[in-house]
Order: structure tokens, then C-alpha cells, then sequence
């Protein structure tokens, strides 16, 4: 691509100007690159955070308009964290995001939000509300069937009056159903009041990373109704992390005014393990395998903040004992991104991805932990291919998975993220 | 070290370089020489207006059609250092309704193309301009790039007549025999080296010290008002237009873009000696104070830098005073009655006049030479030489995201100004030399005129010229100090809002990273403070 396919320049300083909160406009950059030197995707397609500012300063709109960097920028908003002016770069890279045509934009991302418009299920892999449904009550059937301990679990959807509304990533329904049953069990061993929706339940809105806001906004509309419909009191978003902040964010920049309060399922797993209500310990880990975790941008640096890396820190350290517990540095809401976020993973440019998670790699790599924990199913994929990129040894696991080790209630055939040396752990005499 | 030309030429600012051009364009090779290097003076501290005559209309009908003749010429003759933006006069309220009314009969007097304009058309053609405008005229204003018309001005005599610039080469005598001086006794200002320069003909374009280089020659007949003025640069464009208040001249009353920034002045003020120019925090003020009521948002705005420069403004015998209502005309001095023949000196003027000045000295400096071949500067255009347009922002930026080579890493992030960019500047440049000072490479390119003001193009450049083996010893701090405080001179009096972080960042920088406090001008230690 070059700076002539670009139709219309954006006034990228105008723009900044307009979007930036006073006193934080590209006028007062110090030019001091904290922002790049933090940013995995600086040096990719000769560009990095500062240089967007810089190129915006010197008027080369025309360049910027046109450079494929917009789409290697997950918009983690690291360099915002750090700017000492307050600069956000990420707004301005969602707004060149929605100003390129969508016959030019990433197709992956663009056919990935159009397939969300496709029904009330809003799932960027197409799952119909009628397939979702079959597909919960066939595996809740199975898992009925094959164990007796759970002969009686329920998954409800569309359940009127439950307190929670759990949404569910398309992922498990439309590839690897097995993995939706740690979650019922975890939900069944506490006692939680919870149903699914048969409309707005899916978890993911790549219509945001498409730069497209008002499918963005018609996807959280849409969600929204659903969870207002059957008069939930809580939203709990599961183990993903941008479909969080997608609502979060989308709510306020829409003006949304929903009847119920949303959060991360994290908070709920600490909420559930101070209450008793989940009694894991790490009793399992008797050969002391380390596990790291992988703090998802959307859900700590862009939403709720360290609060959301306390309980995450709480839940892992639980679950795997502290002593096997080793952070990467930086972490928490210093926390770099691995690369998955963005829309990056269905952006189709694999070695660019590569590159920008190389940082991540080299990162997980020098924990020497076995184990990624991480709820975010982005943050997991790039993770998983990062290591088979670069030749990890890592694995990367949910937390639902964990917590079932812990309970002794993990299934066999739940286990496809777990290594040869817990295939065996905690399985039923 | 003896050099001979045809010509010594002595002031490397617009108009020496215009005189250097302008006989090399008749076959004269001269030699150029500065104290410091080019634009060090007024060339390169001014707006870079180019005037439409506007500004001098009401009291100066003759210097307000020089300016309005010549600044169509360069526009002709030199495009590429042009920026043919048009101007605006505009009064505000409270302005005086009497002027606003002369002003389009003076404009017509001086021949000026001036269009009455409706305010709430000035608003729409300039919304930084303020709502309590209650008149405004468009000019033909436009701005020029000082630096870039002087480089090119030297490299187009290099290859017309192999006409050679000299920096840092001070005059500190004549030697004179017989009514004609013989050769110039200079001094290398970096080495301590004595230099002489032997020449048949002598001129004099010293600009604010031309007085003193007159006298060196035993002249009196120069003399010379020098009339301060000071400037301070935005960190953004504000307008699109040259906007001039439309009044009498005063402080702080034009504004004039240049390229992605905005450059406010100037002020007025009679000095008595050349010993110390810089601006100081109280001509800012004046200038903000005054220029907000045209353009509010200067109130506000982010100013990166503030400069001043000296206009000499040649006295007539026996006339005093104020510079504001001294003439913008310039003199040509034969210095025949002070018993010289051979030595002449061009004085006053404006940066919209040069060539003409040059034009005026050439002619008498060819005659004497016995050379007839006319002036041909107003008919032959300047070479627009890619390899020499770094001094225009945004040039190196696009070509380096245009060559896309990875390799040739970005040393001035604010300017986008990379490793090839300064390559080329030690490699071509007119007054390229081995171990050039930092100050000369950014002089010839946008190095150090970002908004960090050289806090990280510094280091950077510095590094890179160790690399390449320009500096071997400690010479490369020196220099890099000595450019820093150049930029601090600047940068002082502007330091409230985003650029006080920014001078905090500078000093951690070099100071706590660097410990270049503790390196005194010469690259040697120093004792601590």
C-alpha cells in the first residue's frame, strides 16, 4: 500500500484534537517515546506510536491514512498508560481503522463482524440462537449421561428472573463443545442462579476492531436487550476479554442505559473462593509445575483496572500454590500485549503477529513456567501460536479448567490444554 | 592558510549569498566567508515573510514597492523556497478606523494588489482569527524558507563558478596599499588558525556588524541602527495565511506559518551592542500580549522556541533613533570618498530585498572588475536542488517513508530526519566540512527544530557521527553542547505549559544521562559547578 491509494487523507491533528480530552492533543507530545519503547508493534511497517504523532504533526496524513500499521496496533493502549502528557494513540488508530473502505480493511476482521450481524446470536462465527441451543442441550445431555455426579446439572437459557447472564464464546459451541462443561460445573458447584440467552450470548464483537461503530454499537444494543429481556441482575463476561470491554467501553461511548451491572467472571471465581462457595487449593500440584498468568489488556489496563489483577493474582495463586506462581515483568496493568488482540489473530497477517508477540514470548519464556493462564481467549490463541511459532515448550490453559483439577471434577476428554503431566491428575478413582 | 578569488564577500546571509550568486552568474568566482555560518544573523532570524510591500504602504510608498517588485520576482525565480500562501491585513476593534480606511489608497499608491474583505469571509478563510476583527484586506503575501534560498544560492555559485563558502572565518584587518585593500586577515573562530584572503575587489554585506567591517577598513561612513527584534514559534500552524494587524507596525502584530509551524513577532528595540542577542521572557510576553488580539488562541498555544535577530537599519548622516520609523531601504557604499576603491558595502534592507541589494553591489563590484556581463538574477531561476531541501519540514520525513529502508534508522523523531538525511548534509552541503558542528547540520536541515528542540536528534546525531568517524575524541560533546545551549537560548523564554516538562526531560537527558554540564565548549572537562 502507498500514500496515493489513499483516497481522502484524515486531518489526523484535527481529529486528535477533536477526540483527545483537553490538554492531551498531539500539540503537547514531548516527543520522548515512552510510548514506543513500550509498544510491541513499534518498528513494524517502519512505524511505532510516536512517529504516528509525529507524521500527524508534520502533516503527512496522506501517509498515515494508508499505512497497514493501523492493523498491527491492537490498540492496548500501553502507550497511553505511560505517556506522561496523557496521549492516547489508540483512539486515532480506531479512527483510521473505520476510515479505510471495508474492501480494503483485514478481511478476516470485516467478515468476522458481518457474520455477528447475521443473527440475534451476535457470533462472529456464525452460530445460529437454534444451533447454539441444540449444541448446549446435546453436551449438557452427554455430560448427564457419562457422569454421575452431574446427572442432574442445569444449564438453563433464556431462564427469566436468573440472576446472572452468562454469555459464552463461540469458540466452544462451534469447535470444541467439551470445553463449555468446566464452566456448568464450576457454575453447578456453587450454586449460582444463571442462564445463557438464546440471543446476544456470544462472546466476541470484532466490530470494534473493524473500526465499524455502529456495528459496534448495534452489537452491544442488541446484547444488551437480551440480558434486559430476561431481567438479569448481572452480566458476567466469561473467560474473554475484549467482549468485556467492548460492552464496558461501548455502554458509555454509545450512551446505553442498561438494567443490570456487568463484570468479569475472574471477579466471580475470587468472589466464590473468599466465600467458601469454591473451595480450590493447590493440594493437586504435588511436582510443583509453575504456572505464569497473562494479564489481558482489555479486561486490567483498558477497563477495570488492578483490581482485576489482584483477582486474578488471587485466583491463580489459589488454584496453583504461590510458591509455583511466577509473574512475568511487566505485568498487571503494565502488561504487554501478546499480540492477539485488535483483531490481529483473524487479520491474516501472520508475520507481523509473529513479530509482535515475539516480546511476549521472550517474556513467558523467561518464567520457565510450564503452564499461561489467561482468560482471554485472544490472549490465548496468539499465546498458543507463539510457542509453537517460536518453539515453546509452554502450554496455555483456562482457568475453568484449573479450578475443575482442583475439585477433582475435570472430565477426561477436558483436558486437550493440559500437557501429559496432568492428564491423570484428579481423575475419579 | 591563503586563499585568492576575484572577490572576497564578506557576510554569509541572504544578501551576500545573493551577491555571491549574482557574480557568479557574470563568471566571477568570490570567495564567502562568515564568523559564524550562514543566516547566522538577521537572514536567519527573521519570519521569513516574503513582504507584498503591505506592511510599509502607509509609510514607506518606495520600500513598499520594492518589496511588492521583488517578492514577485523571487517567486519567479525561486518557487521551491516559496510558500505562496497570501496575506491578510485585519484590524481588530479598537484599532484605528482612519488607518483602515487609508489603507487600500496607500496599497494602490505602492502598486500592491489589495482586496477588501468581508469579516465574516475573513473568519471563514482563517477561524483562528479573532471575532472582534472589524476590517481585513488580502495582500499577496507569501513566506520563504531563508535557509534553504541561502544554500541554494551558495551551491549554485559553487557550480557556476566554483565560488567557495567559508564558515567560521572572522575578518580582524585589512591590509591596505595604496587606496586599495589587498587582502583580508581573518581568523578560523574554531581552530584559532589565521587566514588570509587575497582578493581585487572587497564587499561588504556584513549586515548588523557591517559597520564594524567597514571600519576595519578604516570607513566611517557606515552607520548602522541596530534594532532588535524577537520572534517565537508555535508549535502548530495556526493560520494558513500571512495575517498582519492592520495597523501602524508594532510589537507582536504578524503572524506568519512556516510550513507546520506558526511564527509570531516581532518586536522593536534599539540596542546598543551586538555582544549578546537573545530573547528574553519579556519580548515574548510583549509579543503574545499583542498578538492575542488578533489570534486569541495564542493565549493558549504552545510555543516551542522564541529567537531574535538585529535589523541593521542604515541611519541617514545625522539622523537618530527609532528603529520602527527608520528607513527599510538599503545603501550601497562605494567608500570612494573615504579613499578606497576597491571595497564597497551594502547595508540595510529587508530579507523581500536581497537580490536587488545584491543586484545594486554586483553591478558596481563587476564594473570595477571590468566585467559587463548584466545581472541576470531576476531571469535565471534558482536550481531547486533535491539534495539540498532538508531545511523544509516534512522533505526528509516523506522521502525516507517513501525510500522504505529499514536500514537508514530516524535520528530526529520530531522531524523525521534520518541517518541518509545528515549523510547527505556532510556530504554536499555547501560549508560541509570534516568534524562539522552540529549546529552547521542543522542549519542545512530540520535537526533540532521539532517540538523536543534537539533533546533526543542530539544524542542521536552526535552518535551517529562517531560512528561514521566525523568525530574521533571529545570533540563530538563539545560541539553537541554547544548546540544544546543554542537551542536552551531559545527555549528559555518560552518555558510555561507542555514545554517545561519538555525542558525538564531536556536537562535529565543531558545532564543526568549524559553529564554533558560537567563538558565545557571545547569538549574538555570542566570544573564542576
Amino acid at each position: 500500500m502507498n500514500p496515493s491509494q489513499a483516497s481522502t487523507a484524515i486531518d489526523f491533528k484535527a481529529v486528535a484534537d477533536r477526540l483527545l480530552p483537553a490538554g492531551s492533543s498531539y500539540d503537547s507530545c514531548l516527543a520522548c517515546g515512552l510510548c514506543s519503547s513500550g509498544c510491541p508493534a513499534s518498528g513494524l511497517e517502519g512505524m511505532d506510536p510516536r512517529r504516528f504523532i509525529r507524521m500527524a504533526m508534520l502533516g503527512l496524513d496522506a501517509e498515515l491514512t494508508s499505512t497497514p500499521w493501523i492493523w498491527t496496533c491492537t490498540q492496548c493502549k500501553r502507550c497511553a498508560q505511560v505517556c506522561p502528557m496523557n496521549i492516547d494513540v489508540s483512539v486515532l488508530v480506531g479512527y483510521a481503522r473505520s476510515q479505510w473502505p471495508d474492501e480494503r480493511k483485514p478481511s478476516g476482521i470485516v467478515r468476522s463482524c458481518k457474520a455477528q450481524m447475521l443473527s440475534d446470536s451476535t457470533s462472529a462465527m456464525g452460530v445460529s440462537p437454534e444451533d447454539f441451543v441444540e449444541i448446549v442441550e446435546e453436551t449438557a445431555e452427554e455430560l448427564r449421561r457419562s457422569d454421575d455426579r452431574f446427572a442432574h446439572i442445569a444449564v438453563p437459557i433464556d431462564r427469566k428472573g436468573a440472576f446472572f447472564f452468562i454469555n459464552q464464546n463461540s469458540r466452544e459451541p462451534a469447535a470444541e463443545p467439551e470445553e463449555m462443561r468446566p464452566l456448568w460445573k464450576v457454575l453447578d458447584h456453587v450454586g449460582a442462579d444463571w442462564t445463557y440467552g438464546s440471543s446476544g450470548w456470544a462472546a466476541e464483537n470484532f466490530c470494534m476492531f473493524a473500526g465499524d461503530d455502529a456495528a459496534w454499537k448495534a452489537m452491544v444494543e442488541k446484547r444488551v436487550e437480551a440480558v434486559d429481556a430476561l431481567g438479569c441482575k448481572v452480566w458476567i463476561n466469561t473467560e474473554c476479554g475484549h467482549s468485556f470491554y467492548t460492552l464496558w467501553k461501548g455502554v458509555e461511548r454509545f450512551g446505553l442505559k442498561p438494567n443490570f451491572d456487568y463484570a468479569s467472571l475472574v471477579t466471580y471465581y475470587a468472589q466464590w473462593i473468599r466465600e467458601g462457595k469454591l473451595p480450590v487449593n493447590a493440594d493437586w500440584n504435588t511436582r510443583g509445575i509453575k504456572f505464569t498468568l497473562q494479564d489481558p489488556c482489555q479486561l486490567v489496563r483498558k477497563s477495570i483496572g488492578d483490581e482485576a489483577a489482584d483477582d486474578l493474582r488471587f485466583v491463580a495463586k489459589t488454584l496453583v500454590g504461590e510458591a509455583n506462581f511466577v509473574d512475568m515483568q511487566p505485568c498487571r496493568s503494565a502488561n504487554y500485549c501478546c499480540g492477539g488482540g485488535g483483531g490481529f489473530l483473524q487479520a491474516g497477517m501472520k508475520e507481523l503477529r509473529h513479530a509482535y508477540g515475539k516480546r511476549k514470548f521472550d517474556q513467558i519464556a523467561a518464567t520457565e513456567a510450564a503452564y499461561v493462564l489467561t482468560p482471554c481467549h485472544n490472549c490465548h490463541s496468539q499465546m498458543e501460536d507463539l510457542a509453537h511459532h517460536y518453539g515453546g515448550t509452554y502450554r496455555v490453559v483456562h482457568f475453568w479448567t484449573l479450578i475443575c483439577l482442583s475439585l477433582g471434577i475435570l472430565g477426561p476428554d477436558e483436558r486437550k490444554y493440559l500437557g501429559p503431566d496432568l492428564q491423570d491428575v484428579g481423575l475419579p478413582q | 592558510m591563503i586563499h585568492d578569488a576575484d572577490v572576497l564577500i564578506i557576510g554569509g546571509g541572504v544578501t551576500g549569498c545573493g551577491v555571491l550568486r549574482d557574480l557568479a552568474l557574470r563568471g566571477i568566482r568570490a570567495i564567502l566567508v562568515d564568523r559564524g555560518d550562514l543566516n547566522s544573523g538577521a537572514s536567519g532570524g527573521n519570519h521569513g515573510l516574503l513582504h507584498s510591500g503591505g506592511r510599509y504602504a502607509a509609510n514607506d510608498t518606495e520600500t513598499a514597492a520594492e518589496c511588492r517588485i521583488e517578492g514577485g520576482i523571487l517567486e519567479r525565480m525561486a518557487p521551491q523556497a516559496i510558500d505562496d500562501c497570501g496575506g491578510l491585513f485585519v484590524a481588530v476593534e479598537g484599532d484605528d478606523t482612519g488607518f483602515v480606511e487609508r489603507f487600500g489608497a496607500h496599497c494602490a499608491a505602492a502598486g500592491i494588489d489589495c482586496e477588501p474583505l468581508d469579516v465574516d469571509d475573513l473568519r471563514r478563510l482563517e477561524p483562528a482569527i479573532s471575532d472582534r476583527a472589524i476590517a481585513a484586506y488580502a495582500v499577496p503575501d507569501a513566506t520563504v524558507d531563508p535557509f534553504r534560498l541561502t544554500i541554494e544560492q551558495v551551491a549554485d555559485a559553487r557550480r557556476l563558478a566554483e565560488s567557495l563558502f567559508l564558515p567560521h572565518t572572522e575578518i580582524v584587518g585589512f591590509d591596505i596599499d595604496g587606496g586599495r585593500v589587498r587582502a583580508a586577515r581573518c581568523r578560523d573562530t574554531r581552530t584559532g588558525e589565521a587566514v588570509t584572503i587575497r582578493a581585487r575587489q572587497f564587499v561588504n554585506a556584513a549586515g548588523a556588524w557591517s559597520m564594524a567591517v567597514a571600519r576595519l577598513a578604516g570607513c566611517d561612513d557606515v552607520r548602522v541602527l541596530w534594532s532588535k527584534g524577537t520572534l517565537v514559534i508555535a508549535n502548530t500552524r495556526l493560520t494558513r495565511r500571512v495575517v498582519n494587524r492592520l495597523r501602524l507596525p508594532g510589537d507582536g502584530d504578524i503572524l506568519v506559518p512556516g510550513g507546520t509551524v506558526s511564527i509570531l513577532g516581532t518586536t522593536s528595540d534599539t540596542i546598543a551592542g551586538l555582544d549578546v542577542i537573545r530573547p528574553t521572557p519579556e519580548e515574548v510576553d510583549r509579543n503574545i500580549e499583542e498578538g492575542r488580539a488578533l489570534i486569541p488562541a495564542l493565549a493558549h498555544t504552545r510555543f516551542i522556541r522564541a529567537f531574535a535577530g538585529v535589523r541593521p537599519l542604515v541611519l541617514p548622516s545625522g539622523g537618530d533613533g527609532d528603529g520602527r520609523k527608520a528607513s527599510r531601504g538599503f545603501t550601497l557604499f562605494d567608500h570612494l570618498d573615504q579613499g578606497l576603491d576597491n571595497f564597497a558595502t551594502i547595508a540595510g534592507g529587508k530579507l523581500t530585498t536581497f537580490r536587488l541589494m545584491a543586484e545594486r553591489i554586483a553591478d558596481l563590484v563587476a564594473a570595477r572588475l571590468g566585467n559587463h556581463e548584466p545581472c541576470r538574477t531576476a531571469t535565471e531561476p534558482l536550481p531547486a536542488l533535491e539534495r539540498l531541501s532538508w531545511t523544509e519540514p516534512g522533505h526528509s520525513a516523506r522521502a525516507w517513508i517513501a525510500a522504505r529502508n529499514p536500514a537508514d534508522a530516524i535520528l530526529c523523531e520530531c522531524e523525521m530526519v534520518p541517518k541518509s538525511t545528515v549523510d547527505a548534509v556532510l556530504e554536499s552541503a555547501p560549508g560541509a566540512e570534516p568534524q562539522m558542528p552540529l549546529r552547521a547540520i542543522g542549519v542545512r536541515s530540520r535537526i533540532g527544530k521539532g517540538t523536543c528542540q534537539g533533546s533526543f536528534c542530539a544524542i542521536r546525531v552526535t552518535s551517529h557521527l562517531y560512528d561514521r568517524g566525523t568525530y574521533g575524541g571529545r570533540e563530538g560533546l563539545g560541539l553537541m553542547r554547544d548546540f544544546l545551549a543554542e537551542r536552551y537560548k531559545g527555549t528559555r523564554p518560552v518555558l510555561w505549559g507542555a514545554q517545561m516538562p519538555q525542558a525538564e526531560l531536556a536537562e535529565t537527558l543531558h545532564c543526568g544521562l549524559l553529564g554533558l554540564d560537567l563538558i565545557d565548549h571545547h569538549g574538555q572537562d570542566g570544573e564542576p559547578q
